[in-house]
């Protein structure tokens, strides 16, 4: 009985921590764009448009490429859902994450693979030539992101001593907040968040220009329903990616019902105000920059990558084990 | 047309094969299920040959476990060439060839893993390589797979006579073939003695499993030989040589020194990268799978250099893991790149052609076959839900596990580069794939041979749905995979062998909470979000008509990749343009893209001018006079005499 008892709160604190990021995840976009238009000097579209966008969208019409198969429709459902798979690994507002054993930082990166790999399908289904365009490019970005991705994430595993990604943020907590290692392992995973979301340098979220547009692309045959879904999983994404530098740069500890109500309360707002933080700065870092060209990219992305690997080799060196 | 005996003797023999197959596999499992030490220690039996030679063979837990992936393979691709052969017979070319030489390749190939002497593994060996030629060379009037085989013939025997020499080598020194004999004489070997051997062995089984530098046959022969071939070349064959591996390399010349284990893990690294870059630039439906091979040869050589390195450092756990990823991986690539051929081969009786430039829109004409594919390409780029990714979980982990373990040393960094370059392998196969399967499947067809495609014959869209139901149900009952890992685990453990499934933990169950988790979330939002109304169009394209050139081609979708990597790929690209007067007007464009193979510059072509040169120095002796040839027979004829005194 007692065991019965441990697996449904499980379930129903996993879908509790499915349902934060479901909800959040609108609210986010929403603030990045005002903070946005706040250095545009705008004022910008209200902090709740994303949701009245998402439900306007959900209502209407789809319309379908005559060339499209049933992949076209598959992909927004299975978008979102590997999305949410990835959701799953990332410790949320109280530090837990539903699915935590060794070696899940492997599946953050594959269950955004995932999601890559039926957006670009998708991107070619219109036998046209803009998603063809997007999909080669997302590829592109694809393949130089992550190992980026995964050697940052490797680094901090090896500070903390766990390949899980709740244990690597739990474990960050008595880790000094300037050591060397875990500032360059961070650099390199901002650097990727960004391509990841889709920003300025890398991509830009705000047009359908065919000279810029990478992720863009790919959803242009998209409408209706499928195209909310797609924005709501990239929405998601997003949230997953900020949350999770946001735990990684101020790490908020294992947070449980002991600490009460208002404990778990504070620490709902403590993330929030984190996570709003790194919005912020996102916001300003795609106001300050112009996007690059696609075969800029890997240099970018070279860097990210090298400052993972000098994360490594400075951890060992200051561990005097090289 | 197929004439009834013809058609009779097809069914009779593919359904034999099958049979077999079957029968095999279930005798094994319940020889597996009975258990015993025999699993650790092996069954002998002994054939006399004749002539005072007796041909020893050994079954045990190794065995048994490829004997199950080769089965298992045997059986799938039969199934699969009951309905693909009949185009041969529609096109009356006679089948006996193909028959006699596939019973005799699989025989063959069971024979290499039942050896359990060097001459017996010989023997087999040769047999092998000689009737997987005779198989590639099937289709013989095409020039070009003439020579594919014939790149394949002279590879194939070069690595013959290093393990031939190899074998001899060891039996010079411990005066037998038995494998047992040389585990034991191998402590009083000298390194250097022991080195040769393994190199050796490394070169020999390194060509066969398609380790870069020596995979240059492999893409040709892979893509010339008819697919039920290329199937189990691709997902056994290259199980086979990596099998020897073990047994020749880790149970009879281990534990040998570290640089062992750096030279799998870097080949490994070095064949995955190649391999999937040359596959990424591919527009041939087959060499690219081909070129997938090799980068997965790549993944398991890392996996065995992990291994190797583990037990260097007395790193138990790394081992495990290690080993479990390697036996996995082999079994998630057999079938899936079984699947992938199989779809490859449906795609070209459908259309004739191997051009990805060619093909387009085949989702709607072939709907089966690309369901199976689609399974396919998930697999093969490792992605999870399914099983390709839970073997690179295992092998990103066990290399972590080295790492961390290791004192101290460079050896720290160069580990988890090695997990860095495995991630670039996955973005870079992803993008394959999704060429692959992107370009061929979806989208418009770019020619009239793609346009007239119809959906294969059932037994052949059949076959790879199997497979991809065989690799779901891997993914939702991993403890099945686990117990057939057991196996060849407790030959490689000292000590007792421990249940893999137990001491890995939690993740692996994981696979099936994952692949449950993610259906039920894509069903629950399909549930919630059908309510919608659809409406087919055209696709939005400026206003203008949409033409099938407009489409990404398989070249353009990868030519980023090709950009950034000229320098490893050697592309190299001609655009010549035929104006009229100014430049602004354009008669007409051409465009050429090659690639070149890059090893075959640095490589292939030193190495071969060198024997050339060599031999033109031998022809010397060989001066056409008679005189002289006489003196040569006196000279031999005294030195016999001297020696044979």
């Amino acid at each position: 009985m007692d065991e019965l008892f441990m697996i449904l709160t499980r379930l129903l604190m996993g879908i509790g921590h499915l349902a934060l990021f479901i909800v959040a995840a609108p609210l986010l976009q929403g603030f990045i764009k005002k903070s946005k238009a706040f250095w545009q000097m705008r004022q910008g579209p209200p902090i709740l448009q994303p949701y009245r966008d998402l439900r306007k969208l959900m209502k209407k019409e789809e319309l379908i490429s005559e060339h499209a198969s049933w992949i076209f429709l598959l992909t927004p459902r299975i978008t979102l859902a590997a999305t949410l798979m990835a959701v799953l690994v990332i410790p949320g507002v109280w530090g837990w994450a539903p699915l935590s054993v060794w070696g899940d930082l492997f599946l953050l990166g594959a269950s955004l693979g995932l999601v890559r790999l039926f957006l670009t399908l998708s991107g070619l289904e219109g036998a046209g030539t803009f998603g063809g365009m997007g999909s080669s490019r997302e590829l592109f970005l694809g393949l130089l992101t992550e190992p980026a991705l995964l050697l940052g994430l490797i680094v901090l595993a090896f500070i903390t001593d766990t390949t899980s990604l709740q244990g690597i943020t739990s474990g960050l907590l008595s880790i000094s907040p300037l050591y060397i290692p875990r500032i360059l392992a961070l650099v390199a995973l901002v650097m990727v968040s960004i391509t990841e979301m889709g920003r300025i340098p890398m991509d830009n979220p705000d047009t359908h220009l065919e000279l810029t547009m990478i992720h863009e692309g790919m959803l242009i045959e998209y409408s209706g329903p499928s195209l909310a879904l797609l924005n709501f999983a990239e929405q998601i994404k997003q949230l997953l990616l900020l949350v999770l530098l946001a735990q990684i740069i101020w790490p908020s500890g294992l947070i449980s019902v002991s600490d009460g109500l208002l404990g778990m309360l504070l620490a709902l707002g403590f993330a929030g105000a984190k996570v709003a933080a790194l919005g912020f700065f996102f916001a300003t870092v795609e106001s300050l920059f112009v996007k690059r060209r696609l075969f800029r990219a890997p240099h970018y992305l070279a860097t990210s990558t090298a400052s993972a690997i000098l994360a490594l080799i400075s951890l060992w060196i200051i561990r005097g084990q090289i | 047309m197929v004439t009834k005996e013809s058609q009779f003797v097809r069914q009779l023999l593919m359904g034999l094969s099958i049979a077999l197959a079957g029968v095999g596999l279930i005798l094994g499992t319940i020889l597996i299920s009975q258990g015993g030490v025999w699993i650790k220690t092996g069954l002998r039996f002994i054939t006399e040959a004749g002539a005072g030679f007796s041909l020893t063979w050994k079954l045990d837990g190794l065995t048994v476990f490829f004997l199950f992936i080769l089965l298992l393979g045997q059986g799938l691709s039969s199934l699969y060439a009951l309905g693909y052969l009949k185009e041969y017979e529609e096109k009356k070319k006679s089948l006996w060839s193909f028959y006699v030489n596939w019973f005799l390749f699989l025989g063959s190939m069971i024979g290499v893993l039942l050896a359990n002497d060097g001459f017996t593994f010989l023997l087999t060996w040769e047999m092998m390589s000689l009737f997987s030629f005779f198989l590639v060379l099937y289709e013989h009037e095409d020039a070009q797979n003439r020579k594919s085989a014939y790149i394949y013939f002279v590879m194939t025997h070069v690595a013959t006579v290093l393990l031939t020499t190899a074998v001899l080598f060891l039996y010079a020194l411990t005066g037998s073939f038995s494998f047992e004999v040389w585990a034991g004489a191998v402590p009083s070997l000298s390194t250097i003695q022991l080195n040769l051997i393994f190199v050796a062995f490394f070169i020999g089984f390194g060509t066969k499993a398609g380790f870069v530098p020596f995979h240059i046959w492999l893409p040709y022969a892979h893509s010339a030989a008819p697919s039920p071939v290329s199937a189990l070349m691709s997902g056994v064959m290259v199980k086979v040589a990596l099998y020897l591996f073990i047994r020749l390399v880790w149970l009879t010349l281990g534990p040998g020194p570290v640089w062992w284990g750096w030279l799998f893990l870097l080949i490994g690294a070095l064949s995955a990268l190649v391999g999937i870059l040359s596959a990424s630039v591919q527009s041939d439906l087959k060499k690219l799978l081909a070129f997938s091979t090799i980068e997965n040869v790549g993944i398991l050589g890392m996996a065995l250099g992990s291994a190797f390195l583990a037990r260097s450092w007395n790193n138990a756990w790394a081992m495990d893991l290690a080993f479990a990823a390697f036996f996995w991986h082999s079994l998630q690539h057999m079938l899936f790149k079984s699947l992938l051929f199989m779809g490859a081969g449906n795609i070209i009786q459908a259309t004739h052609t191997r051009n990805l430039e060619r093909l387009g829109g085949l989702l709607k004409r072939m709907p089966k076959t690309g369901l199976a594919a689609l399974i396919g390409i998930i697999g093969i780029t490792a992605l999870p839900p399914l099983g390709g990714f839970w073997g690179e979980l295992m092998l990103f982990q066990s290399l972590w596990v080295n790492t961390f373990h290791l004192a101290g040393g460079w050896s720290k960094v160069i580990l988890p580069l090695s997990i860095g370059i495995l991630a670039l392998v996955g973005g870079l196969s992803m993008a394959t794939f999704v060429k692959w399967f992107g370009v061929s499947f979806l989208g418009q067809a770019r020619s009239p041979v793609a346009e007239r495609a119809k959906e294969a014959h059932p037994v052949q869209y059949i076959a790879p749905l199997i497979v991809g139901g065989l690799a779901v149900l891997g993914v939702l009952w991993p403890s099945a995979t686990f117990a057939l890992i057991d196996l060849p685990l407790s030959v490689l453990r000292s000590g007792d062998s421990v249940q893999i499934r137990s001491s890995l933990g939690m993740p692996l169950n994981l696979s099936s909470i994952y692949l449950i988790l993610l259906i039920l979330l894509t069903v629950i939002i399909v549930f919630l979000s059908k309510r919608g109304i659809h409406r087919v169009t055209a696709t939005w394209n400026c206003g203008g008509p949409l033409t099938p050139s407009m489409q990404y081609t398989a070249g353009g979708l990868t030519n980023p990749i090709r950009v950034l990597f000229t320098k490893v790929l050697g592309s190299h690209r001609q655009v010549d343009g035929d104006y009229a007067g100014t430049r602004y007007s354009l008669r007409s464009l051409t465009y050429e893209g090659r690639i070149k193979e890059v090893f075959e510059d640095i490589f292939y072509r030193p190495t071969l001018r060198g024997l050339l040169w060599l031999s033109s120095q031998i022809l010397k002796l060989q001066a056409g006079s008679i005189h002289l040839y006489l003196g040569y027979l006196l000279v031999t004829v005294v030195v016999v005499l001297i020696l044979g005194r």
